[in-house]
């Protein structure tokens, strides 16, 4: 068998890539802000409310960059608007449902601000309960879209979803920690952000890379004792081609460095807080690069 | 579509046909010939295997189109609208077979389709017109039959219950419409094809990618800095909306002078 060897077939491009990665990083941060941001309205949490503007804008400055990347990214741009059109609207397809939610979500995101502003308690957590759950769905159907792809043996697994919801929610955290650190230097002390929030939204960074780590070797677990397709995709694709972004910027940089950092007592100083959110905040988009192109990759050669 | 390829001698002159119906543009396919090579010095074989979209019955390019640009008509053929495809290519990433391109935005006729997506439609204007496919009438070794398997006495529906057939990745539920006879794992196996991918063959790919660049921003040129090229492929991505841009400006200003 292992005498055989393909020496002529047609060469396909790989279909999504650079753009559509910094799109699933963005969504996904903008999700994890908007979570920080709901805790203090719509959890009740009244020490996070003096950060909920800060990270609501935050997320709504992240989610506007979108559009660049996605309308731009098409062959057509202008007929992104036949994703809104009911006539030509698929209800089959998930592209055509995360269109729908891409345009909701900052809407109702800016409503909500808008009652922040207004300190208006009931409307602020009423409109903070529907976008948090369309911040969510959003960030959702950025991992369902590749999962409901059969053919893409890296990407077909039902822990996609939360792969990337867990990932949203630690880099949203990570940023937003870098986010409130520039900001203290520009505002007032008595508007400052405390130093201890930080350190215990630090904490909930910690649990979320835990069960990032914990998603991941589920999902190691599956590739490495699965199908031939799906060892293939991992021991070759994976820890070939996008070993780095794979191992590196996600695996180490990413989750590995700053647990070790939050477990240790560095976790206690500034450096430690903010070196690993922002180790956290970008190692995350180490996989977005993989899981985005690697279950392209393999099929490129058939 | 059956294909013994048992008959096939690697001629191209389905790929060639289908590049002349079509003026399929340079760097993609609707229609190609993939080829293995077997055995030890001096036991050794080479074998083919055209390939094309396999018209499946459950195409997950047409569940997973959002603008329902691509559809399954009631004689079975998939295809797509120009018209509707915003060119996302959801349904090139769907699309298990690769039998799905983006159309290239250099394009010599003035009115041809670009930067939306293309595939085989079996020759549905040939078809309609009696006629079989233009890859079916050029096959000169016979290999590819058309006909409809819903007809007991159609070629295709007695050879599919006579001979040993098989299908592209049955695994994934999409029933595929073509049918391969004498079919070599050696050569349908998608792992296979990507283990056992010969150096030369890499080479060539690379050496592609960085000519047709492709509209994607996605290539990943293999052996050199994966970070690299999603760098450039962000700052290819981004020199290109301009020109993108100036085509929008250009179609509001027909739009509104005419």
């Amino acid at each position: 068998m292992d005498d055989s060897v393909i020496i002529s077939n047609a060469f396909h491009h790989v279909a999504w890539g650079t753009p559509i990665s910094i799109y699933f990083w963005l969504v996904g941060a903008s999700a994890g802000s908007f979570v920080l941001s709901a805790f203090g309205w719509v959890f009740g949490i009244k020490r996070y409310k003096p950060l909920a503007l800060s990270a609501s804008i935050l997320a709504i400055v992240m989610l506007l960059i979108v559009p660049v990347l996605l309308i731009w990214d098409l062959g057509k741009p202008l007929r992104f608007i036949y994703l809104m059109l009911p006539g030509y609207w698929h209800s089959t397809g998930p592209m055509a449902w995360g269109a729908l939610l891409i345009m909701s979500y900052p809407v109702s995101m800016f409503i909500y601000v808008y009652f922040v502003v207004k300190n208006d308690q009931f409307w602020a957590r009423f409109v903070g309960i529907i976008a948090i759950v369309l911040a969510l769905s959003t960030h959702w159907y950025t991992g369902v879209v590749m999962e409901l792809n059969p053919g893409r043996y890296i990407n077909h697994t039902a822990l996609a979803p939360l792969l990337f919801l867990t990932g949203a929610f630690i880099s949203g955290i990570g940023l937003m920690i870098i986010v409130l650190w520039i900001q203290n230097f520009f505002v007032r002390p008595e508007k400052r952000i405390e130093w201890s929030l930080m350190e215990e939204m630090a904490q909930y960074m910690m649990y979320g890379i835990v069960f990032d780590i914990f998603l991941l070797y589920l999902d190691f677990m599956q590739t490495h004792y699965g199908t031939e397709s799906e060892m293939l995709g991992h021991g070759e694709v994976l820890m070939g081609i996008f070993n780095f972004p794979y191992v590196w910027l996600e695996t180490v940089i990413g989750l590995f460095i700053p647990l070790a950092i939050l477990v240790s007592p560095l976790k206690r100083t500034r450096l430690g807080v903010y070196g690993a959110s922002f180790l956290v905040a970008f190692g995350v988009y180490g996989m977005r690069i993989w899981w985005v192109m690697g279950g392209q990759y393999l099929q490129s050669f058939y | 579509m059956v294909i013994d390829l048992r008959k096939c001698i690697g001629c191209m002159s389905c790929v060639v046909a289908c590049k002349a119906e079509y003026g399929v543009p340079l760097g993609v396919w609707r229609t190609w010939v993939k080829v293995a090579d077997k055995g030890r010095y001096p036991h050794t074989k080479r074998v083919f295997m055209p390939r094309l979209c396999n018209h499946c019955d459950y195409p997950i390019c047409v569940r997973n189109c959002p603008t329902q640009a691509t559809f399954k008509n009631e004689d079975g053929f998939v295809l797509q609208r120009y018209n509707r495809c915003i060119g996302c290519r959801t349904c090139v990433v769907a699309c298990p077979y690769n039998a799905r391109h983006l159309l290239p935005e250099a394009r010599k006729g003035k009115n041809l389709p670009r930067l939306v997506v293309d595939k085989c439609t079996f020759c549905i204007h040939r078809v309609k017109k009696g006629l079989v496919p233009a890859c079916v009438q050029a096959c000169v070794g016979g290999a590819r039959i058309f006909g409809d398997l819903n007809d007991p006495k159609s070629q295709v529906a007695k050879l599919v219950s006579k001979e040993q057939v098989s299908v592209l990745k049955p695994e994934l539920g999409t029933s595929p419409s073509v049918y391969y006879i004498g079919g070599d794992w050696a050569i349908m196996d998608e792992n296979h094809s990507y283990k056992f991918r010969s150096r030369q063959l890499v080479e060539e790919f690379n050496t592609f990618k960085k000519n047709h660049f492709g509209d994607a921003f996605a290539d990943i040129v293999e052996g050199e800095s994966t970070m690299y090229w999603v760098g450039k492929n962000m700052a290819d991505f981004i020199a290109s909306i301009p020109h993108k841009a100036a085509g929008v400006f250009n179609a509001f200003k027909k739009l509104i002078f005419g």
